[in-house]
C-alpha cells in the first residue's frame, strides 16, 4: 500500500472530496465568521432582534439566519458553536486515538497478562452505555467547560479503537520484518514506533475521522440534555434544545443548529469512508 | 439534496400553520346545563399528595378542591364565602370565630358531617406527626404551640359547641385567619381518616367529587367521580373529572386539538401567540389572574449583596422590558412585591424601575465604581447564579447576566436539576443569587410579605425568605398588619411594607407571569379560578357526538394520528 496511491484514491473519491470541502468550509466559517460579523454571540439585540409581533426576528438582512430566543444573532452563535464543536470533537478524538492506539498496540504486541488486563478493562468500558457514562461523569464534574467535555469524551471514546488496533497489531507483530527487527536487536520502543505504529496507522486514521463525527454528536447530545457546557456559551446541542419549543414561531432556531450538526457529521463520515476505501488493502489497486 | 428539498419546504410550511378548528358546542344557544360526561385534563407535571393536610403542590389544588369542601371557601371573585358552614360569626374582639354547619351534609362514605369531625380534622392536620408544610399558617389558634409541640392531647382553641356548631379561638387577633382557613389544609375529612395522618388513607371528604377505588394511579392518572350526596342540589353537572399526568406539553396540545382533552393550561408562549392570533380560538382563551411574582433574589448574608447599595444597583440595572420581550404573551414587567391579583397591588407604584445611571451611582456608593466606557471596575469577584435546567430562568438568567455586566457585576451561571435547586435555593448560606419566584397561596398581601421578607420566615433549610432578609422596621409593619382588623389601616401598613421592600431590595422584582387556559367551545360554565386554578363545580359539557367519534379515530392509529395526518395534508399545523 503506497501513501501516494492512497492519497490519489482519496482525491478520486467524489464523496471524500465533498466531505473535505464541507469540513474546510466549516473550519473557515468557525474561525472567520465571528471576526467579520457585526453581531456579538453573547449579547441580545433588543433594538433590532425583536420582531414587531414580538418574538425573535426571522432571517433577513440584519440577521441572516434570524435571531434566537433572546434576540442574539443565530448565525454568529452557530459559528461560535462550530468552534466549540470542532475543538471538542477534534481534541477529544486526538486524545482517544492516542490512548486507543497505545492500549491497542501494547495489548496486541505484548500479549499475555498485559493483553488480558487491558482487554478486560475495554470490555468493562464497552459494557457501559457510552452517553450514560459521559453524562454521569459530566454531572459529577458540576460546572462543565469545553475542556472538561473534551477530556470526558476523549477518555471514554478510546475503547473501540483499542480493540481494532490490537487486532491489527496481532497481525503485524508476527510479520517477517518485525521478527527480523527483533533478531537484529532493535529496542522494543523502536520496534513499536518504527514498525508497528506505521502499519496500524491506517485503521487509526479512519477510525479517528469517523470518531470526530461521533464526538460532534456526543457533545451535542450532552448539551441538548443539559449536561454540557453552561449557557450563555453557544453550543449546537443547546441551540437545538432552545429551538425545539419555539419551532412553531421561529423554525430557524431549530433548523439552523440541526442542519449544522447534520452537515458536519455527514462531512466527517464522507471523509472517513473515503479514507477507509483508500487505505483498505482489498480495494482494487489498494496496495 | 434535491430530493430533500420538498421535505424541508414541507417542514417549514407545517411549522407556521394554524391549529385544528375548535369543536363547537352542540347547543350553543341553550344555556341550560346538561348532566353527564367526563372532563378530561392533563399536565406535564404530577401530583404528590391528595391529602389536604399535607399537599402543597400547585397542581393538586384543583383535585383537592373537588374532593374536599371547607367551612369557608373562595368564590369566583376570590371573596371568602361560607361553604360547609351555613354561616359564621366573629366575636367583637376578633378572637373567636363561630361556625354553624349545614345540617345533613354527607361525606363521600355516607356519614354525616358534624362539628366533632371539624375538630378532629383540624387536629389531624396540625398534629406533630403530620408532615403539614402549611401548619405555621395557623399558629394564632389558641393552644397551637402546646399541641404541635406534643405537650397537649387536644388543640385548646377548637371547641365543639353543639352537634353543628364549632368555635375557633385565637390567642391574638389575626386579620388573615379566614383567608388561611379557606385554604385546603384544615378541611374536614371522613371519619375513616381518623385523627392521625396516614399515607395509606384513601382521600375522602365532602366535596362535589369523590375518589373511586383505584381512581388514582400515582404518576399517571386520576379519576374523580360525582359525589351523589353532595350538599348542593343538582351539582356537579359532570359525571367525572379525569387527569392525565406527566404528559409532554406538545402531546398535551395535540390531544387538546383532537378533542381528547377538553381544556389545557400548559400553553407555551408560542402556542399562546398562535391561539390569540387565530380568530376561531381567541374567544375560548381565558386569562388566569397574575398570581406570581418573579424576581432576582439576592442573599443578603452573602457578599456583595450584604450591601444594600449593590442590591439597589441590581434593581435599577434590570430593564424589565427585556425580560418581557422573551415571553411577551405571558410576562408583564414588575416593579413591586405584589402581583396584580393580590389586594394591595398598586398599579401606580413604581417601587423599582430601570435606571442605568442610578444603578452605576449605587455601585459607586457601594464602593465598586464601574466605568462602562473602559469596562474597568465593578465588583472584583464572580457571583455564582443557580438556575434550573430547561426552565424559563435559563433565558432570563442570560438576560440578567448581560444587564449586570453593564454595571460591573459578573455572574457565572450554574445549571442544576430541580431537586438540587430546591435543596440549594432555600438553604441558608448556600446561594448568592437565584430566582425561585413566588406564587400566591391565598389572595392577601401577608402571603407575600410574611413568607418572603419577614425575619420569622428565615430557617436553616426550606426557608421561604430566600434572601434571608432581616429588617426590624419591616418585621414591625408585618406584625402590626397581622393584628390590624381595620382593612384600610391594614392595607396602609402593607403599602409601607411594599415601599420598604422595594427600597431595601432583597429582591429585584422582574416580571409577573399570567397563565391562560383554553377550553373547547363545548366546555360550558368553565372559568379559571383566582385561587384554585380551575373552577369545575358548575362546568358542564355540550359535546357533539361526531366529535366523540373523531376522538375515537385514535383507536386505529394512536392518539389523534389520523386527524393530524389529514390536517397536515390539508395544510393544518403539524410540527
Amino acid at each position: 500500500m503506497s501513501d501516494e496511491g492512497a492519497l490519489l484514491r482519496v482525491r478520486q473519491s467524489r464523496s471524500a472530496v465533498a466531505g473535505l470541502g464541507l469540513i474546510a468550509a466549516l473550519v473557515v466559517f468557525a474561525i472567520a465568521f465571528p471576526w467579520v460579523s457585526t453581531h456579538d454571540p453573547w449579547t441580545s439585540d433588543f433594538a433590532r432582534g425583536v420582531a414587531p409581533s414580538g418574538g425573535p426576528v426571522g432571517p433577513g438582512r440584519d440577521f441572516l439566519l434570524g435571531a434566537d430566543r433572546i434576540f442574539r444573532d443565530e448565525l454568529v452563535r452557530l459559528a461560535y458553536g462550530a468552534r466549540i464543536s470542532l475543538f471538542v470533537a477534534l481534541s477529544a478524538t486526538l486524545l482517544s486515538s492516542v490512548v486507543g492506539a497505545a492500549v491497542g498496540i501494547a495489548s496486541g504486541y505484548f500479549g499475555g497478562k498485559t493483553d488480558f488486563v487491558l482487554m478486560r478493562v475495554v470490555d468493562v468500558g464497552l459494557a457501559f452505555p457510552f452517553l450514560l457514562l459521559v453524562m454521569a461523569i459530566g454531572a459529577a464534574l458540576g460546572r462543565t467547560t469545553p475542556w472538561t467535555i473534551m477530556v470526558v469524551l476523549g477518555l471514554t471514546g478510546w475503547l473501540g479503537s483499542a480493540r481494532v488496533v490490537r487486532a491489527k497489531t496481532l497481525q503485524v507483530r508476527g510479520a517477517d520484518f518485525v521478527v527480523a527487527s527483533r533478531a537484529l536487536g532493535q529496542t522494543t520502543p523502536r520496534i513499536l514506533l518504527g514498525h508497528i505504529l506505521p502499519n496500524v496507522a491506517g485503521p487509526i486514521i479512519v477510525l479517528a475521522t469517523l470518531s470526530v463525527a461521533q464526538m460532534i454528536v456526543a457533545e451535542s447530545v450532552l448539551s441538548y440534555l443539559g449536561a454540557g457546557i453552561a449557557p450563555p456559551t453557544p453550543t449546537w446541542g443547546h441551540m437545538l434544545l432552545e429551538g425545539q419549543d419555539y419551532v412553531a414561531v421561529a423554525p430557524w432556531t431549530l433548523l439552523a443548529p440541526a442542519a449544522a450538526i447534520l452537515g458536519s457529521v455527514v462531512a466527517f463520515n464522507l471523509v472517513g469512508e473515503g479514507l477507509r476505501d483508500a487505505l483498505d488493502p482489498r480495494t482494487p489497486d489498494g496496495g | 439534496m434535491r430530493r430533500l428539498a420538498p421535505l424541508v419546504a414541507g417542514a417549514l410550511v407545517a411549522c407556521g400553520t394554524p391549529f385544528a378548528p375548535p369543536i363547537a358546542a352542540e347547543h350553543p344557544t341553550d344555556a341550560t346545563p346538561r348532566r353527564g360526561g367526563t372532563l378530561h385534563l392533563a399536565s406535564f407535571a404530577d401530583i404528590r399528595a391528595l391529602d389536604p393536610a399535607v399537599a402543597s403542590d400547585d397542581l393538586a389544588a384543583t383535585p383537592i378542591e373537588a374532593l374536599f369542601a371547607g367551612l369557608v371557601d373562595y368564590d369566583a371573585s376570590a371573596q371568602i364565602v361560607p361553604d360547609l358552614a351555613r354561616r359564621f360569626e366573629v366575636s367583637p374582639d376578633g378572637l373567636v370565630y363561630r361556625f354553624f354547619l349545614r345540617e345533613g351534609v354527607r361525606f363521600h362514605d355516607g356519614s354525616e358531617l358534624l362539628a366533632a369531625d371539624v375538630k378532629r380534622s383540624i387536629e389531624r392536620a396540625l398534629h406533630p406527626t403530620t408532615p403539614n408544610p402549611a401548619a405555621s399558617l395557623y399558629d394564632t389558634i389558641a393552644g397551637f404551640e402546646a399541641f404541635t409541640g406534643g405537650k397537649a392531647e387536644h388543640l385548646d382553641g377548637v371547641a365543639v359547641e353543639g352537634r353543628y356548631v364549632v368555635a375557633i379561638r385565637l390567642k391574638e387577633t389575626d386579620a388573615r385567619f379566614l383567608s388561611v382557613l379557606a385554604l385546603h389544609p384544615l378541611r374536614p375529612v371522613c371519619p375513616s381518616a381518623g385523627d392521625r395522618y396516614d399515607d395509606a388513607w384513601v382521600p375522602c371528604g365532602a366535596g362535589p367529587y369523590r375518589l373511586p377505588p383505584g381512581g388514582w394511579d400515582r404518576g399517571r392518572s386520576l379519576l374523580l367521580t360525582r359525589h351523589e350526596g353532595y350538599f348542593r342540589p343538582g351539582l356537579p353537572h359532570l359525571d367525572a373529572l379525569q387527569w392525565t399526568f406527566s404528559m409532554n406539553r406538545a402531546a398535551e396540545l395535540y390531544a387538546f386539538e383532537d378533542g381528547d382533552l377538553d381544556l389545557t393550561h400548559d400553553l407555551g408562549d408560542a402556542d399562546l401567540q398562535a391561539l390569540r392570533a387565530d380568530p376561531r380560538w381567541a374567544p375560548f382563551l381565558s386569562p388566569e389572574p397574575d398570581r406570581t411574582i418573579d424576581g432576582e433574589v439576592m442573599n443578603t448574608e452573602i457578599p456583595p449583596f450584604d450591601r444594600v447599595e449593590v442590591r439597589r444597583a441590581v434593581a435599577a440595572a434590570i430593564d424589565r422590558e427585556h425580560y418581557r420581550a422573551y415571553k411577551p404573551e405571558s410576562l408583564s414587567p414588575a416593579s413591586q412585591a405584589l402581583p396584580p391579583a393580590v389586594p394591595g397591588y398598586d398599579p401606580h407604584f413604581d417601587g423599582q424601575r430601570y435606571d442605568y445611571a442610578a444603578a452605576l451611582a449605587h455601585m459607586a456608593k457601594a464602593g465598586y465604581p464601574y466605568d462602562p466606557a473602559t469596562g474597568q471596575g465593578g465588583y472584583p469577584g464572580v457571583i455564582p447564579y443557580y438556575l434550573v435546567r430547561q426552565g424559563s430562568t435559563e433565558y432570563t438568567a442570560q438576560i440578567l447576566q448581560q444587564e449586570l455586566a453593564k454595571i460591573g457585576l459578573r455572574l457565572e451561571l450554574h445549571l442544576v436539576s430541580w431537586p438540587t435547586f430546591l435543596s440549594l435555593a432555600y438553604t441558608r448560606h448556600a446561594v448568592a443569587m437565584a430566582s425561585p419566584g413566588w406564587a400566591m397561596d391565598y389572595p392577601d398581601p401577608s402571603d407575600f410579605f410574611e413568607a418572603l421578607f419577614s425575619s420569622k420566615a428565615i430557617r436553616g433549610e426550606q426557608s421561604t425568605n430566600t434572601a434571608f432578609f432581616k429588617d426590624p422596621h419591616l418585621d414591625d409593619l408585618i406584625e402590626r398588619a397581622r393584628h390590624e382588623l381595620d382593612p384600610g389601616r391594614r392595607m396602609a401598613l402593607f403599602t409601607e411594607a411594599n415601599h420598604v421592600v422595594c427600597d431595601e431590595a432583597p429582591w429585584a422584582f422582574t416580571v409577573t407571569q399570567r397563565f391562560e387556559d383554553v377550553a373547547q367551545p363545548y366546555v360550558r360554565g368553565f372559568r379559571p379560578h383566582p385561587v384554585w386554578t380551575f373552577q369545575t363545580a358548575d362546568t358542564w359539557l355540550d359535546r357533539p357526538p361526531r366529535a366523540r367519534r373523531e376522538a375515537l379515530g385514535l383507536l386505529w392509529g394512536g392518539r389523534g394520528v389520523p386527524d393530524r395526518w389529514l390536517a397536515s395534508v390539508r395544510g393544518g399545523r403539524g410540527w
